[in-house]
């Protein structure tokens, strides 16, 4: 087994790169004459370093780059079945696989900590966990959590359908695709073992001083993000490169399917926004190494952090949510069977989002004390993002309005984003106005109001986009009926556990306790339920998806009947695609309009291609 | 063809937009414990009874369209219109959107905001001269208020804070060690406590109040600041001024 055989030796050479960067910089502490030679936290720094670089060496980036330094033959192994899916291999099918898999499995874990706080919080008082393995759950779950929501449906829906949707055979920098996904593992490694150091204090915004006083999981969650944000520049570079150059002859700008246009947007965002993150970061490593840019009574400043956090960690909910409103119109517009209404409405409340997200981080500083002139602009441009945030609403209601509603699974989970996500936009207005931001604040209203915008808005859209895509994917159909029975057990057990969670926010609870007051213990144990309901509905899912992969009954090159090109090819696509390159003819949406084509395969031959009709769709 | 429809999705609107504004009858706040809450209610209100219609609009429209155009059979028998949205409807939407997203920073956003800052009962700036002045310091996992002639009230757990009623009360606030924030749920007001700074707030407490007999009346720290940060709160109390000067005077001998 070349797969085994190949993450085993990668795991331990990046085992030994990290025992070596521990005692490289171990002798340097020596040379120098500190008293400690392995005590410190720059040990770790140095073994993260070494032990991240000779992990991708082993896992593949010595056959693929190092060889070439060295003027040797680059290789690449491509294995069959499911080891190309534990090899460095540089098809963005099998990426987008690879990382929708890895991510699932991420998310299926921060839900579980999630019903650890729930089962602490449905009653006041510590009953479960302790305060500080509370902190550390909540902390790991927010992380966690955060990182599905950056990398699930950009690494994954976004490599697996944004080269098929556009009609290329691959992304614009293949190896560099296979890199950010390998990247992953030592981040998942880094945040997993950070319960082993002492676990998260500082919640998933590590905010200063804290974050420079607390235990050494500090320093493996510090690495660990930095090395993600890696992640996200480099897919997000590729992302932006292969949107502009390798789109297939005819698919104009004003032609290109709304979800590609939503992945541009965010990969701008991506790609401008998440070295504040890092940068931030990397200033609480220098700080715990004695440097002082947040320690007050050294001439640092805490809200230097926040402002540098917020400046990208702001613009990275929109670098979360945009997709989904991407995946939610294009899956609207072909299960109504209609063109995408106000296409081009559509497409300026991307790029107006993507213009105002860097503008508006400040809002999440409403109480931190900084200037009181701060108040009034961000408040202003917060509010004003609401505009191109109603366009796509307006883009959703009017692509349904009079179709031809297909309610499938995909359909259900995207209609429910729209549902959603007016929850969440509504609520959002309270926590840009100051006024009353200032109560609500730090409470369950901001808990509740962030997971009905990235839950019900990305979440929901990445399990419309997994049942969309699922028989692309494996060739293989799902089970309608569980499918469904997962959609309406998930959608009444997030509302419910959601829409009540507001409640003990304007009430007086705040958030990242693990004890709160007696008074609002009903309400809690209520929302607690809710949650266990919203937790097992998964339970439906893995079953289906798992199952289905393996004995599904054969799926359709295109079973729900689509245009777009992603559907004119078999399921699943060959390793090149399309059997020919596509030449688009038209429109991606043009539903009911008599005689419209998308795409034709001009040099394809006319026998042995197992896809759908050129043209599709009509 | 349009008209049915329309007519339709109007009354589904008007009844959810009627059973949703129930909700600003329903007993959402803690206890209005001063000025400051009475100004938060009635913007949230306010701002509920305005959302309330957008939301129900969605919900409106995705419901009857799902319930009335769905497709029975086992696959779609045509296609829909091709409607395509150019002209007036997307312009009046983005004009009726962009009003209403401009009414609400203007009315309650800034003038909401003009009446924290300007007036006194402030956030920030505060009245020039309050009645009674607080130190506050915070530290991990708990507060030291400092009153004007130097006693000291604190920290540890049977402690608690007592301010007179009808006074402008302001907050100075400090931390020592990490950031933490000073919150009053029953006057809706909160300043985060940040090393290296002073920050203040000023509340105008309307009422008497005791936390023995509502929750609400208690700082509390909204600011992650490590181990027990969830236990770090102190019951707060409301008293006349007399009661307050009272219980000055009480804790002088030991305080000192």
């Amino acid at each position: 087994m070349y797969a085994v055989k190949s993450v085993a030796g990668a795991m331990g050479l990046g085992l030994i790169g990290f025992y070596l960067g521990l005692g490289i910089v171990a002798v340097l502490r020596w040379l120098f004459g500190y008293p400690d030679p392995w005590g410190g936290e720059i040990n770790i720094i140095g073994g993260w370093v070494l032990g991240v670089f000779l992990w991708l060496m082993g896992i593949g980036m010595w056959g693929m780059w190092g060889r070439e330094w060295f003027g040797l033959k680059t290789y690449q192994r491509n294995l069959p079945g499911w080891q190309r899916y534990f090899t460095f291999n540089t098809d963005h099918k099998v990426i987008g696989i690879q990382y929708l898999v890895t991510f699932m499995v991420v998310f299926f874990l921060a839900g579980a900590l999630a019903m650890l706080m729930r089962a602490e919080l449905a009653q006041s008082g510590n009953q479960f966990l302790s305060n500080s393995q509370y902190n550390g759950t909540m902390g790991l779950h927010g992380i966690l959590m955060v990182a599905v929501a950056v990398a699930a449906v950009i690494g994954g829906i976004g490599n697996y359908a944004v080269p098929l949707m556009i009609g290329a055979q691959d992304m614009a920098f293949p190896r560099l695709n296979a890199l950010t996904f390998w990247l992953v593992p030592p981040v998942a490694v880094g945040l997993l073992a950070t319960p082993f150091l002492g676990g998260i204090e500082h919640g998933w915004t590590a905010y200063p001083p804290l974050s420079v006083f607390t235990n050494s999981s500090q320093v493996l969650f510090s690495l660990s993000i930095i090395t993600f944000g890696l992640t996200s520049i480099l897919g997000a570079l590729n992302f932006i490169v292969t949107i502009i150059y390798m789109r297939a002859p005819g698919l104009t700008w004003g032609r290109l399917p709304i979800f590609v246009w939503s992945m541009f947007a965010t990969s701008w965002i991506a790609l401008l926004y998440t070295q504040g993150f890092a940068a931030a970061l990397l200033l609480i490593l220098l700080d715990r190494l004695g440097f002082s840019f947040f320690e007050a009574s050294t001439g640092g400043d805490p809200l230097l952090y926040q402002h540098v956090f917020w400046f990208y960690s702001h613009p990275a909910v929109y670098i979360m949510v945009l997709p989904g409103f991407g995946l939610a119109l294009e899956i609207i517009a072909h299960f109504s069977r209609k063109p995408l209404f106000a296409y081009k409405y559509a497409v300026a409340a991307f790029l107006g989002i993507l213009g105002l997200s860097g503008v508006v981080w400040a809002h999440h500083m409403f109480t931190s004390g900084m200037p009181n002139y701060l108040h009034g602009p961000f408040l202003v441009a917060t509010e004003l993002i609401s505009i191109p945030t109603g366009l796509i609403f307006l883009s959703a209601l009017g692509t349904i309005w009079l179709g031809r509603l297909w309610l499938k699974p995909p359909m259900l989970f995207a209609l429910a984003v729209i549902f959603n996500f007016a929850c969440g936009g509504v609520t959002g207005i309270f926590l840009a106005d100051v006024p009353t931001d200032i109560h609500l604040q730090d409470t369950y209203f901001v808990v509740a109001h962030f997971h009905y915008t990235i839950v019900g808005g990305e979440i929901f859209a990445l399990f419309a986009a997994i049942y969309y895509y699922f028989p692309k994917m494996t060739g293989r159909m799902y089970s309608e009926r569980l499918a469904k029975l997962h959609f309406w057990w998930m959608f009444i057990g997030f509302n419910a556990t959601f829409f009540l969670m507001h409640l003990p926010g304007i009430k007086g609870m705040n958030r990242r306790i693990a004890d709160f007051q007696s008074e609002l213990d009903p309400l809690n144990l209520t929302i607690s339920l809710a949650a266990f309901l919203l937790g097992a509905s998964f339970l439906v899912f893995i079953w289906n998806m798992v199952y289905s992969w393996v004995r599904g009954p054969v799926a359709e090159a295109n079973p729900w009947q689509v245009r777009t090109l992603e559907w004119q090819t078999t399921s699943p696509p060959p390793h090149e695609n399309f059997p020919a390159p596509p030449v688009v003819r038209g429109g991606p949406y043009d539903y009911g309009v008599p005689g419209s084509i998308h795409a034709t395969f001009p040099s394809a031959p006319s026998a042995g291609f197992a896809g759908a009709p050129a043209g599709g769709g009509q | 063809m349009h008209g049915k429809h329309l007519i339709s999705v109007a009354l589904l609107w008007a009844g959810l937009t009627a059973v949703g504004e129930l909700l600003v009858f329903a007993d959402l706040f803690p206890t209005v414990g001063s000025h400051e809450a009475e100004d938060f209610d009635s913007i949230f209100r306010f701002l509920l009874i305005l959302g309330i219609p957008v939301f129900t609009f969605v919900i409106a429209v995705v419901t009857y369209a799902a319930l009335t155009w769905r497709i029975r059979g086992e696959a779609p028998d045509g296609d829909g219109p091709p409607i395509r949205g150019h002209g007036w409807i997307p312009r009046i939407w983005l004009a009726i959107t962009a009003g209403l997203a401009i009414f609400v920073m203007i009315h309650p956003g800034l003038t909401g905001l003009a009446k924290l800052q300007s007036s006194a009962t402030a956030y920030g700036w505060g009245k020039e001269e309050a009645d009674l002045e607080i130190n506050v310091t915070a530290f991990m996992w708990q507060w030291t208020f400092d009153y004007p002639d130097g006693t000291q009230v604190s920290v540890s757990k049977g402690g608690e804070v007592v301010i007179p009623v009808d006074k402008y009360v302001k907050f100075n606030v400090n931390s020592i060690d990490v950031v933490h924030s000073l919150w009053i749920p029953a006057f809706r007001m909160k300043i985060d406590a940040v090393p290296g700074r002073t920050t203040f707030m000023t509340v105008h407490p309307t009422r008497l109040g005791d936390y023995r007999e509502d929750q609400s009346y208690r700082v509390q720290c909204a600011e992650l600041c490590g181990l027990d940060h969830g236990k770090m709160w102190l019951p707060v109390r409301v008293v006349t001024e007399s009661e307050f000067e009272a219980w000055l005077a009480s804790l002088k001998p030991q305080g000192n």
